[in-house]
């Protein structure tokens, strides 16, 4: 029966799309998918950023949900960043560096630096539902997709009162990513990202990541709390609570360097 | 032939040796077909029951007890326990042998430069000699004491990988159930050779109670494996112990579903085996048929005359199929004789496979020992005679038909 009814799948979420597509508005004429996707992206990312974040991770397996704090450093153009852990003290001082698509890992308590193999990219990052090729990916979300508008919004859950442009990021053929499809809700004056849902190949929605605590950091508006549900795997959810940003930031070279990453600030 | 057998059987007798290098190319083609039906099956039982045997031995067990689930997602989220009633069960049961407590997750296994990704086995040194061959593939230091903290045994291509030598401190690496980094140095204490590539590249060997510890996993156990008695079915087993267990505790799964690859080669193998055997079996009757047709057609005027003396066709008819099954089974005792003493002998003294590179890789890549060995299972020389004598009888019975149809008057007419 599994095989019969797997045609089917694509066939009933595209009657669920169709239908959820019924309540969207449509987009204003001259409206640029491209544009609409680059302001998302520009809200989040600039040319050099620091970040400072707690992560907290909710599992059926868990009495208390794992909270992780992190510090990140990341340089856009050069595909760089640096990740350090100061909580929980059980890894306190873990970091990790990454440089275009090689990832390395410090453990401070035994001063061994792991170079991740990419055997392991799809592995849980710290514990959580993000995994290390959420970390490394290499795939940029505006040249490694085409950009559709699908509609305007109005209604969406944790932002109330505000209306998001609804672009689908469909992957190039040859582009690395693991993912079938992207439709991401972008709030329609500010660029900001409200909503991500992520499909598999197979067109199944896999996570659904909602953007809220959207405060003003100079002339961005930014969501500063970031929740993520994989959908395949009931009862866990990641959450990111940004509580620092700080964009087109200086950052010396030496950040991005394994005796950088050596150094354990506990 | 002793005279005391019936008019039938010695005319059959004799007329199978009236034309004596017909017959005996016959029974030659019959001798080799049972020949070759039962040592091919032999070697293919033979064969498969090894590589079934270390695989198992290798790998989870006859049967596994594993968590709900863990066979699909294979994460430390499914687990099961060996509580006392579990432990009764199994001990209780005469078709298990052995059973092995084992926790078993991915992680980083680094020194200096290199990392890798492995499967990270905890296992319980003393329980384990008896379940699987992992103890005895350690070909240089020693297995796990169970007895000193944070040992590790690895594959020799993981350790030529990593460049770690018996001593060496390994940092393994990965997420605990508790989702915590997990990190710890384990010492390097032995080195086993793996005939499977990927297992050896990719397996590394520690305690159950170091891995219940590094994983922050309590009591809980990835799997159960289970040796059973030789010969065991596991898919019975398998059956049996799951009707016993609360499903919301524990799976059974037998090792055909663990390793449904294995099964599948096992079941395609041997429908090519024995896709070719029927047609050998066919060919052979045709011999049997054209053998007969041949020798009732050159005794029309026999069979005329004994028919106008007064035998009964049905005499005749019955005459015709002794010759045919005297034939096969002449063929068939000689077949038997020169493949059975040849398979017992095989089995018993098992041909090593290692000069030949090729065949040696052929038999690492499936994970198996690479020796030829054969199988003698009491179905397959039954099972062969009895298609030698069904081919016997059909295809004695259109020359019978023709030899016992014949008028006596037409016969006698024609000479």
């Amino acid at each position: 029966m599994r095989f019969a009814l797997s045609p089917l799948i694509p066939i009933v979420l595209s009657i669920a799309s169709a239908s959820a597509n019924a309540e969207l508005l449509p987009a204003p004429p001259g409206s640029d998918a491209r544009e609409i996707a680059r302001r998302a992206e520009d809200t989040l990312r600039s040319a050099r950023t620091i970040l400072e974040a707690e992560m907290t991770v909710v599992s059926p397996r868990l009495s208390n949900p794992r909270v992780v704090r992190f510090r990140s450093w990341e340089e856009r153009d050069t595909k760089q960043s640096m990740i350090r852990i100061s909580k929980p003290p059980k890894d306190a001082g873990t970091g990790f560096l990454k440089i275009e698509s090689n990832l390395w890992m410090f453990v401070p308590r035994v001063e061994r630096t792991i170079r991740i193999p990419p055997s392991m990219m799809l592995q849980s990052w710290m514990g959580s539902d993000m995994t290390n090729d959420d970390l490394v990916k290499e795939s940029s979300t505006l040249d490694d997709y085409d950009h559709r508008l699908v509609g305007i919004d109005n209604e969406i859950e944790g932002n109330p009162g505000l209306s998001a442009y609804v672009v689908e990021y469909l992957p190039h053929e040859d582009a690395p990513v693991v993912w079938g499809k992207i439709t991401t809700w972008i709030e329609y004056e500010h660029g900001t990202p409200l909503q991500q849902e992520f499909y598999d190949e197979d067109g199944q929605l896999m996570r659904r990541m909602r953007f809220s605590d959207i405060r003003a950091v100079g002339e961005r508006q930014v969501p500063h709390h970031w929740s993520m549900v994989p959908l395949d795997k009931e009862g866990h959810s990641t959450t990111i609570s940004i509580e620092e940003i700080v964009f087109d930031a200086e950052i010396p070279a030496e950040v991005f360097t394994k005796r950088n990453l050596r150094k354990a600030r506990r | 032939m002793p005279l005391a057998m019936p008019l039938e059987w010695r005319l059959a007798w004799r007329n199978v040796w009236r034309n004596p290098r017909r017959t005996a190319l016959t029974v030659a083609a019959t001798v080799f077909a049972v020949a070759l039906v039962v040592f091919s099956t032999a070697l293919s039982e033979g064969m498969w029951a090894k590589i079934i045997d270390d695989s198992v031995g290798m790998a989870s067990g006859h049967v596994t007890l594993t968590g709900p689930g863990y066979l699909e997602e294979r994460t430390l989220e499914q687990f099961t326990t060996l509580d006392p009633a579990l432990e009764q069960l199994l001990v209780s049961e005469p078709e298990v042998i052995a059973f092995a407590p084992r926790v078993n997750a991915f992680g980083l296994l680094s020194m200096a430069e290199a990392t890798r990704g492995v499967m990270v086995l905890g296992l319980d040194p003393g329980s384990e000699d008896a379940v699987s061959s992992l103890p005895r593939r350690v070909t240089s230091g020693r297995f796990l004491s169970g007895e000193q903290p944070r040992e590790i045994v690895v594959g020799r291509r993981l350790a030529e990988i990593l460049g770690a030598k018996i001593g060496s401190e390994l940092l393994l690496y990965s997420v605990a159930y508790s989702l915590e980094s997990a990190y710890d140095l384990f010492r390097v204490v032995g080195i086993m050779d793996l005939p499977n590539p990927g297992l050896d590249r990719g397996l590394a060997l520690i305690s159950l109670a170091d891995a219940q510890e590094f994983f922050v996993y309590g009591d809980r156990l990835s799997e159960i494996a289970i040796r059973g008695a030789p010969g065991v079915d596991a898919e019975e087993l398998a059956a049996e112990l799951a009707a016993k267990i609360d499903p919301n505790r524990a799976e059974a799964h037998p090792w055909q579903a663990v390793m449904p690859e294995l099964a599948q080669s096992v079941v395609l193998d041997k429908a090519g085996m024995y896709l070719m055997l029927i047609i050998l079996v066919i060919v052979v009757a045709f011999g049997i048929f054209n053998t007969i047709l041949m020798a009732v057609l050159e005794r029309k005027k026999e069979f005329g005359v004994v028919l106008a003396l007064g035998l009964r066709p049905r005499a005749i008819f019955r005459t015709v199929y002794l010759e045919s099954i005297l034939l096969a089974g002449v063929g068939l005792v000689i077949g038997l004789a020169i493949a059975i003493p040849g398979v017992l002998y095989l089995h018993a003294n098992p041909i090593p496979l290692g000069d030949s590179e090729e065949m040696t890789a052929a038999f690492e890549m499936i994970g198996a020992e690479p020796v030829i060995t054969a199988l003698l299972q009491v179905q397959n020389p039954l099972y062969s005679a009895l298609a030698i004598l069904a081919v016997a009888l059909i295809a004695a019975f259109y020359p019978a038909l023709r030899a016992s149809r014949g008028r006596p008057v037409d016969v006698l007419r024609s000479l």
